[in-house]
C-alpha cells in the first residue's frame, strides 16, 4: 500500500476546519440561550427585560464583541453594566465572537 | 388546590423581636396568601430558567443558587429583599421587578412552581468529607449555632421564613453566609447575624462544608443527576 500523501491529509483537515466555520452562527444561537443572554436582552435581541437595557439585534459584530469584552473586563462599568458583568465569566473569547456574529443576524 | 398556609399575623408572632426583619411589602404578604397557579408559574419561570436552569438546580460554582425545593415563603421574602436593594446582586435584580415576574399572583405562582421541583442530587460540596477534622468541626458548629433555626437536617422552616439549606451549593452558601456575617446582606435575620458574628473564615468554611454534605431526604431529590425537567421538552 502506498503511504497516504501528507498534502491530502492536510487538505482534508483544512476542509473539516472550513466546514466547521459556518457552525459559528448556529453555535451563537445556542450560546445566546444557554449563557443567559436572552434573559436580559430578549430572545430576539430587541425586547430587553427593562426599558433601560439596550436592544442589541443587528449590531455590527466588531462593535458588539468589543462591548462584551469591555463589560467583562470592567473597562465599561457604568451603573447598568454590573448586571451583565455577573454572567460574563460564563463565556470565553471564542464564544463572545460567535455571539457577536449571531447578534448581528438578529 | 388550597394552599393558604399562614397569615402574616402568625408569622410576625413567631418572629417576635425580629419583626422589623419581616416588615414591609404588602405585596409579599399578599403573595403568601394567594392560591398559586402552577401553569402560570411555569410560564413565569421560563426566563428564570436561563440562569437557574430548567431544573431549578443552579450552578455548582455558586453563581446561581438552587431554587428547587426551597420554601415558597423564603423565596417570596428574598425576592422582596432583592427588589428593595437589600442584597447586592445586580444580575438578579431586574428579575425581581414586577416587569419580569408580574404582580403578587405571578410571584405566588413562580415560587410555588420552583418549590415543587425535585432537588439536585449532586449539589456543590465543600472539600472535607466525613471523617476529616474539618467535617467534625463543622458539624459541632452547626449543632451549636444553627439547628435552632435551620433545623437538625438543614430543612429550615416555611412558617418562620428560615431557608432550607441542605442540598444548596457550597460556593453560593459560603458567599451568602459571609455577606450575612459582614452585613452586606442588609435585611438578614438579626438573630442569625448575632449568632455568627464571631465566626472566623475557617469556622465559616467548616460549617458550610458540613451543611453542603447533609443528606437531602430521598423523596425531595430527582431520581438522578441526569434528570431533566419535562416541562421544558
Ligand atoms: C443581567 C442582565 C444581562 C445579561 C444576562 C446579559 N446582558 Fe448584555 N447588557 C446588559 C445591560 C444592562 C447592558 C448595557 C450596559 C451599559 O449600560 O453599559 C448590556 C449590554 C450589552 C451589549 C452592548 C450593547 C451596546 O449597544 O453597547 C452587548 C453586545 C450585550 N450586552 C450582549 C450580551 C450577551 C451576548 C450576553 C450573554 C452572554 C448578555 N449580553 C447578557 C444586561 C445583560
Ligand atoms: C441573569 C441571571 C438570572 C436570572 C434570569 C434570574 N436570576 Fe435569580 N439569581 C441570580 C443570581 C446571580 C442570584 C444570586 C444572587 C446573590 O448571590 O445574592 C439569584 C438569586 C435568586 C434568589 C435568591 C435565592 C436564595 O436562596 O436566597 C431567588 C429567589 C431568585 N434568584 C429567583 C429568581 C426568579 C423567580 C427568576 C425569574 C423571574 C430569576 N431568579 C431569574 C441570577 C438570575
Ligand atoms: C436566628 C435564626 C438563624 C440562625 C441561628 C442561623 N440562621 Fe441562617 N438564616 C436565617 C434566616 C432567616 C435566613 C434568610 C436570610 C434573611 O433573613 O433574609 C438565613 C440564611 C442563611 C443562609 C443563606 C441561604 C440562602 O439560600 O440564601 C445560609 C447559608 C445560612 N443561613 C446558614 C446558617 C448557618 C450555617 C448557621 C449557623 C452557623 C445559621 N445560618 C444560623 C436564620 C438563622
Amino acid at each position: 500500500m502506498k503511504p497516504v500523501n501528507p498534502i491530502i491529509i492536510s487538505l482534508a483537515m483544512l476542509a473539516s476546519i472550513m466546514l466547521a466555520t459556518p457552525a459559528l452562527a448556529a453555535d451563537g444561537a445556542q450560546l445566546y440561550k444557554t449563557k443567559t443572554c436572552f434573559t436580559c436582552h430578549g430572545k430576539d435581541g430587541k425586547t430587553p427585560i427593562l426599558d433601560t437595557y439596550p436592544k442589541i439585534a443587528g449590531q455590527n459584530p466588531a462593535y458588539s464583541l468589543q462591548q462584551m469584552k469591555d463589560i467583562k473586563s470592567g473597562a465599561r462599568a457604568n451603573g447598568l453594566s454590573a448586571a451583565m458583568k455577573g454572567v460574563m465569566h460564563l463565556v470565553n473569547d471564542d464564544e463572545m465572537k460567535a455571539l457577536a456574529e449571531y447578534i448581528a443576524t438578529l | 388546590m388550597k394552599f393558604k398556609i399562614f397569615t402574616l399575623l402568625a408569622a410576625l408572632a413567631f418572629c417576635g423581636s425580629a419583626a422589623a426583619w419581616l416588615e414591609g411589602g404588602g405585596e409579599r404578604d399578599e403573595a403568601l396568601d394567594l392560591e398559586p397557579d402552577l401553569e402560570n408559574g411555569l410560564d413565569v419561570y421560563e426566563v428564570c430558567s436561563g440562569c437557574h436552569l430548567p431544573e431549578g438546580w443552579g450552578k455548582k460554582d455558586g453563581t446561581f443558587p438552587q431554587l428547587a425545593g426551597q420554601h415558597r415563603s423564603v423565596l417570596i421574602k428574598q425576592l422582596a429583599d432583592i427588589r428593595e436593594g437589600n442584597r447586592d446582586n445586580p444580575t438578579m435584580y431586574p428579575f425581581a421587578l414586577p416587569r419580569a415576574i408580574g404582580e403578587a399572583q405571578s410571584l405566588a405562582d413562580v415560587v410555588a412552581y420552583t418549590e415543587k421541583l425535585p432537588m439536585n442530587p449532586d449539589n456543590g460540596k465543600g472539600e472535607w468529607p466525613a471523617g476529616t477534622p474539618e467535617f467534625d468541626m463543622g458539624k459541632k458548629l452547626y449543632e451549636d449555632n444553627c439547628v435552632e433555626c435551620h433545623g437538625k437536617d438543614g430543612e429550615g422552616s416555611a412558617e418562620k421564613f428560615y431557608p432550607k439549606i441542605h442540598g444548596q451549593h457550597y460556593a453560593y452558601m459560603l458567599r451568602q453566609f459571609e455577606w450575612v456575617r459582614d452585613g452586606k446582606r442588609r435585611n438578614a435575620n438579626p438573630d442569625m447575624v448575632e449568632q455568627i458574628k464571631s465566626f472566623s473564615n475557617k469556622d465559616m468554611q467548616a460549617v458550610i462544608n458540613y451543611v453542603s454534605r447533609i443528606p437531602v431526604p430521598k423523596e425531595d431529590l430527582a431520581p438522578s443527576a441526569d434528570w431533566t425537567n419535562p416541562d421544558f421538552d
